[in-house]
């Protein structure tokens, strides 16, 4: 097992620096520097003063060189400065929004498992019944309808109009931190984020737990004498589960760039509304900070997830 | 003599046309797909016809779904932005199905270096983060059909290499690839007498579902402001108005008509993409 | 029977707890006045450091003070930190006598900090955007603590224009650190210290800015207790919080403006935006070469209609680039939409031969729904008379790397729809429209090197008599409608909406977002 995680572990290193040179190659494709992103259009500098600029944070260097200094530093853990936002490290800033992405999209898978499993399972056992074809209907809505639109109509409904969730943003500015607080934020961005993975949970756990309650080993529980419910809920459900852990798994490996729609709405500081930002202000240390610490835990997260299905499923040999 | 002689491709077709959820999907799509190619045919408006005296009017005799804020005619913008949607998504797909299905069956037949080599590769596109990808790519390329087509291909087909290349797999040891190897086969023929017939349901399947994602994916990059610009029409773009409040509140008909158009198509292309999906696995036959 | 009662007395001691809760929470609460005061193209979010600030200098006059600042009216430069200031006769030597002020943390304001502030905006490592602008500087005297003396080397019209988004900073806390280590330093967005009537708080990354009351502000303590600057995506987010009721004000788009208009609940304030909107020719393309040409497209405009109908009314036409009547002659062309005459302008050009029907790249970094409706509207109308504009939206960084690149590809951008601030100081333009400020030197980028139009502006510039100076941008205002080195456009309204809570609130749509004395110190809330 050792020497397979190391060897993961080196080709992930080096995956990262491809990575890195990748974005860092594409970035300079972009048209528009830092610079060109803090100049207000309406209100000119000099185009003598903007080279003064670039040449005080080094972009008027070769593109190998400026790549160099800034692998260079990485490799010690300096990520650099953040060009729009002066004076705040890379590093942390990044570190800092891991949590609220982490927080905002396990409430939102959590929600999503929750109804989706529940839904799944009742839809299967009452098989084309009104509830049934009531769960497939809404979960067809969920899986086809857009992300942005579904959070600008809650929030418009839910915050604007109703009044019963804040409109934005993790913590009541201003306000002492407290859980409840945090709460009411998190719960109508968790929710919106939910619906189109608990569509997707459900149709696989209703796929799933249908062709398991064909088996023969369901029927003899029958046969024995168990009560309906748990044949069900101990012998069905748990096998019919690792498809829906399958697609658990993949969702959460996508999870870490954040979902975008739903923080840009939201103002929810996470990855991917740093992101935006960054890309819209071409601010090139935060994006090659962010892609490296999200690529690192994408390679983690995998490994991770090869490594478990290798302790779970004797089948399946790793090394 | 009993049983049925169809080969698996008429049974799947059987099953399909069985499922009447799907049947439904592939009716409203083909009427969608029909009231889009042909609308200039019975609508009198054109998409890009202003008319300052006419902002922001509601629906009535003249502008069956309303006008927007400079006067154009939502439904005839719909309709245009329809098949801007979909001639972004149908080609993307067909593109990143292409490359895919090289990709994944290059991979598959060719030595253990070469094929781990590419999947390295197919990892790295993976793995980064697709907002960068989209975003810096999108604004690289700015704005437009074929630039949007070119970011929605780069993005989808890494997954489809994949599934391609798991399926192919199998197919490597197996005797007759082993002989057709022996007697000198080139790598053309692997991939297209043996490679793509075994891979036309993941491939049908895969598309289906994949023209949803694209329209979603176009849609999302226009509402970004990214993906297509006006004046031209998208869905995407005429959504975008949604964002203000007051456009939310007082202008509901410029937003709700090219939502619903959305919603609905997608339905029904999932619809159709799940009836295929069921129609091809061989376990539905033992009911 | 016990469980009733249990059940009873549960419920009354969690409305007594509740009850309790809240009436606490409401004594403790201190007076808070949130907005989105970065909100809109004058807004400058997660910038800290005023020394590099291009904009957002609304809210940086929150926690910041200039020597000198703009009245709320844009019409006058007045004192700010400095009580007074005057002039030598040949405009060579600025005096300002300094306020008695204390810094947020106690330490008194003197000349030194004048001097230090000034000597840090000439340097180039500290990342400052002021360099160049206070070219003329020669030295700061500090003739006594309350008393600092500009020098110059040569007399500079704009120096005070200059001085008011110039934040003087502390010098007893930041002389420690080198100009470099300024540049990129965390005091900015950590522990700021300024003059203004709230001293800085904290900082949560990309969310909100905190301030609290300066007890001992010269002015006064302020009646609020807190202000907040809460950041937003975008301004529809913005306009949503408003409207749930969490911020007391915001910067709004003008298509926002009718759902606050008739609301008991809010204040629209309305203002000029000081940028005048235009088409810039590029001069490098010869399809505009033929100033019949460009009179073709003043023609085939209907701006009034526009104005009318897309901006409601709120907006000025504009003939030339400004708006303000002491600049505005008699006489100009009124440029009156007439697509007959355009069309026989450009057949007397031969415009079929110059270009005919072929697409013209129309570069613009305006892409609100406005902007994107307005431009639709020109094309059409251009499309009418046989130019074919398509339009091409690109966001900020974009645009300034297609006009400023070293060698710039003509091609992308022959015509532009662009904005300038031509207030509240006329001489805004020059650096758009001056032959000697093409790039590099200036911002010059549509290269216009028209000899009238250079002569008037140089004339404007040198112009060292008040009284005259109104006639010298006059003549600009005649060489700019003559020679249309721009078919300008208006000159629009942008609007905030406060809430009626807010009493003594001052804010003026500046370009940049300012500076001007808003006087923060006086803004309160009501329950």
């Amino acid at each position: 097992m050792l020497p397979y995680i190391l060897r993961r572990l080196a080709t992930g290193l080096l995956m990262l620096v491809a990575l890195s040179i990748l974005v860092f190659v594409l970035l300079r494709l972009a048209p528009g520097d830092p610079i060109d992103a803090y100049v207000n259009p309406n209100v000119a500098m000099s185009q003598a003063e903007m080279a003064a600029l670039r040449a005080r944070l080094g972009f008027d260097q070769p593109l190998p060189v400026q790549y160099l200094a800034w692998l260079r530093a990485a490799a010690t853990g300096d990520l650099g400065f953040s060009i729009q936002r002066n004076g705040v490290r890379v590093l942390p800033l990044v570190l800092e929004r891991i949590g609220p992405t982490v927080l905002l999209m396990a409430a939102g898978l959590a929600i999503a498992i929750v109804l989706g499993i529940a839904a799944g399972i009742l839809s299967a056992v009452r098989r084309n019944s009104p509830t049934d074809i009531g769960f497939s209907v809404v979960a067809f809505f969920g899986i086809s309808s857009p992300a942005f639109l579904t959070a600008i109509l809650g929030l418009y409904l839910f915050s604007v109009v109703l009044r019963w969730a804040p409109s934005g943003g993790m913590l009541t500015p201003g306000a002492p931190f407290s859980i409840s607080d945090l709460l009411a934020h998190l719960v109508l961005p968790a929710c919106l984020l939910s619906i189109g993975h608990a569509a997707l949970i459900m149709r696989y756990m209703r796929a799933s737990l249908l062709e398991v309650l064909n088996q023969d080993y369901v029927r003899t529980a029958r046969a024995k004498g168990v009560k309906e419910f748990w044949v069900i809920m101990k012998h069905a459900v748990r096998n019919a589960l690792l498809p829906v852990v399958t697609l658990i798994g993949s969702t959460i490996g996508i999870a870490v760039g954040g979902a975008i729609f739903i923080e840009s709405v939201f103002n929810w500081p996470g990855m991917g509304l740093l992101l935006i930002n960054a890309v819209d202000t071409r601010d090139y240390p935060v994006i090659m900070g962010a892609t490296l610490i999200i690529g690192a835990c994408v390679i983690v997260v995998n490994l991770l997830t090869d490594m478990a299905y290798a302790a779970v499923d004797p089948r399946i040999q790793v090394a | 003599m009993a049983g049925s002689r169809k080969g698996p491709t008429a049974r799947a077709l059987g099953r399909f046309a069985n499922n009447r959820v799907a049947l439904l999907g592939l009716v409203a799509f083909v009427l969608i797909l029909a009231a889009i190619l042909t609308y200039p045919l019975w609508w009198a408006y054109s998409p890009n016809q202003i008319d300052l005296r006419a902002l922001n009017k509601g629906p009535s005799a003249s502008h069956w779904f309303g006008t927007d804020g400079v006067g154009r005619d939502v439904l005839a913008r719909l309709m245009q932005g329809g098949r801007i949607s979909l001639l972004v998504a149908i080609t993307s797909v067909a593109v990143s199905l292409v490359i895919g299905f090289l990709v994944g069956a290059v991979s598959s037949f060719s030595g253990r270096v070469l094929d781990g080599a590419i999947m390295r590769l197919v990892d790295l596109a993976m793995t980064l983060p697709p907002v960068i990808l989209l975003l810096v790519l999108a604004s690289i390329v700015g704005t437009g059909i074929v630039p949007t087509i070119a970011v929605i291909s780069l993005l989808s087909w890494p997954v489809l290499s994949r599934m391609v290349r798991a399926r192919l797999l199998e197919l490597r040891e197996r005797d007759f690839v082993v002989a057709a190897r022996g007697m000198g086969a080139g790598m053309g023929h692997l991939l297209f007498r043996h490679g793509l017939p075994n891979c036309i349901d993941i491939l049908v399947v895969y598309a289906t579902l994949q023209i949803a994602n694209a329209i979603l994916l176009e849609a999302g990059l226009s509402f970004l402001g990214l993906g297509i610009a006006p004046p031209e029409a998208s869905w995407g773009n005429m959504l975008n108005a949604a964002r203000s409040t007051s456009v939310l509140e007082q202008y509901v008909w410029q937003w709700m008509f090219p939502g619903a158009a959305l919603v609905i198509t997608l339905l029904a292309i999932n619809f159709v993409g799940d009836g295929l999906r069921d129609a091809f696995d061989p376990r539905s036959d033992l009911q | 029977m016990q469980l009733k009662t249990l059940t009873r007395a549960i419920s009354v001691a969690a409305l007594l707890g509740a009850t309790a809760l809240t009436t606490s929470a409401a004594a403790q609460e201190p007076k808070t006045i949130t907005g989105g005061f970065d909100v809109g193209p004058g807004g400058f979010q997660g910038n800290f450091n005023p020394l590099a600030a291009t904009g957002g200098f609304t809210w940086l006059n929150v926690y910041f003070e200039p020597l000198v600042n703009y009245n709320a009216d844009l019409t006058a430069i007045e004192g700010a930190l400095a009580n007074e200031y005057a002039v030598n006769a040949d405009k060579t030597e600025y005096t300002f006598k300094l306020a008695n002020e204390t810094w947020h943390d106690g330490k008194p304001f003197t000349s030194k900090d004048v001097k230090f502030t000034v000597d840090l905006a000439k340097n180039g490592e500290t990342g400052t955007v002021f360099a160049a602008r206070l070219n003329a500087v020669s030295s700061v005297e500090m003739p006594d603590e309350r008393t600092a003396v500009i020098k110059l080397s040569r007399p500079d019209a704009g120096l005070l224009a200059t001085l008011t988004k110039l934040m003087i900073l502390p010098e007893h806390a930041l002389s420690g650190m080198t100009p470099k280590e300024l540049a990129t330093g965390t005091w900015w967005a950590t522990k700021p210290i300024g003059t203004g009537p709230f001293k800085f708080k904290q900082y949560v990354s990309d969310q909100y800015v905190e301030l609290v009351a300066d007890d001992d502000y010269r002015l006064g303590r302020p009646k609020a207790d807190r202000v907040i600057n809460r950041y937003f995506k975008n301004t529809a987010a913005a306009v949503a919080a408003l409207r749930a009721g969490e911020i007391q004000f915001t910067y709004v788009e003008s298509d926002d403006v009718a759902a606050f208009k008739d609301n008991k609940g809010f204040k629209v304030i309305e203002g000029q935006s000081f940028v005048a909107n235009y088409l810039g020719f590029n001069q490098q393309v010869p399809l505009w070469k033929d100033v019949r040409v460009r009179q073709a497209v003043m023609h085939a405009i209907d701006r009034q209609a526009i104005i009318d109908s897309l901006y409601g009314g709120a907006a000025t036409e504009a003939n030339c680039g400004y708006v303000a009547k002491q600049l505005v002659p008699e006489g100009l062309n009124p440029y009156k939409y007439d697509p007959a005459k355009a069309k026989a302008l450009l057949t007397e050009a031969g415009w079929d031969k110059i270009n005919g029907s072929k697409p013209i790249t129309w570069l613009t970094y305006y892409n609100t729904p406005q902007a994107a409706n307005v431009m639709a509207a020109v094309q059409a109308m251009l499309a009418q008379v046989g130019i074919n504009v398509v339009p091409r939206v690109v966001d900020t960084p974009t645009y300034n790397g297609i006009i400023y690149a070293g060698n710039p590809d003509f091609s992308q951008f022959p015509l532009v729809y662009a904005g300038l601030q031509n207030g509240p100081d006329p001489s805004g333009l020059n650096i758009g429209l001056n032959a000697v400020q093409k790039p590099p030197a200036g911002a010059n980028f549509l290269r216009i090197d028209m000899p009238d139009l250079t002569k008037a502006f140089d004339a404007a510039l040198a112009e060292t008599n008040p009284q005259q100076l109104n006639a010298r941008y006059q003549d600009v205002c005649k060489a700019m409608n003559a020679n249309l080195p721009w078919a300008t456009m208006w000159v629009a309204n942008r609007y905030g909406v406060a809430s009626a809570k807010l009493k003594d609130f001052v804010w003026v749509p500046a370009p940049a977002g300012g500076p001007y004395n808003a006087h923060p110190e006086k803004w309160s809330i009501e329950k």
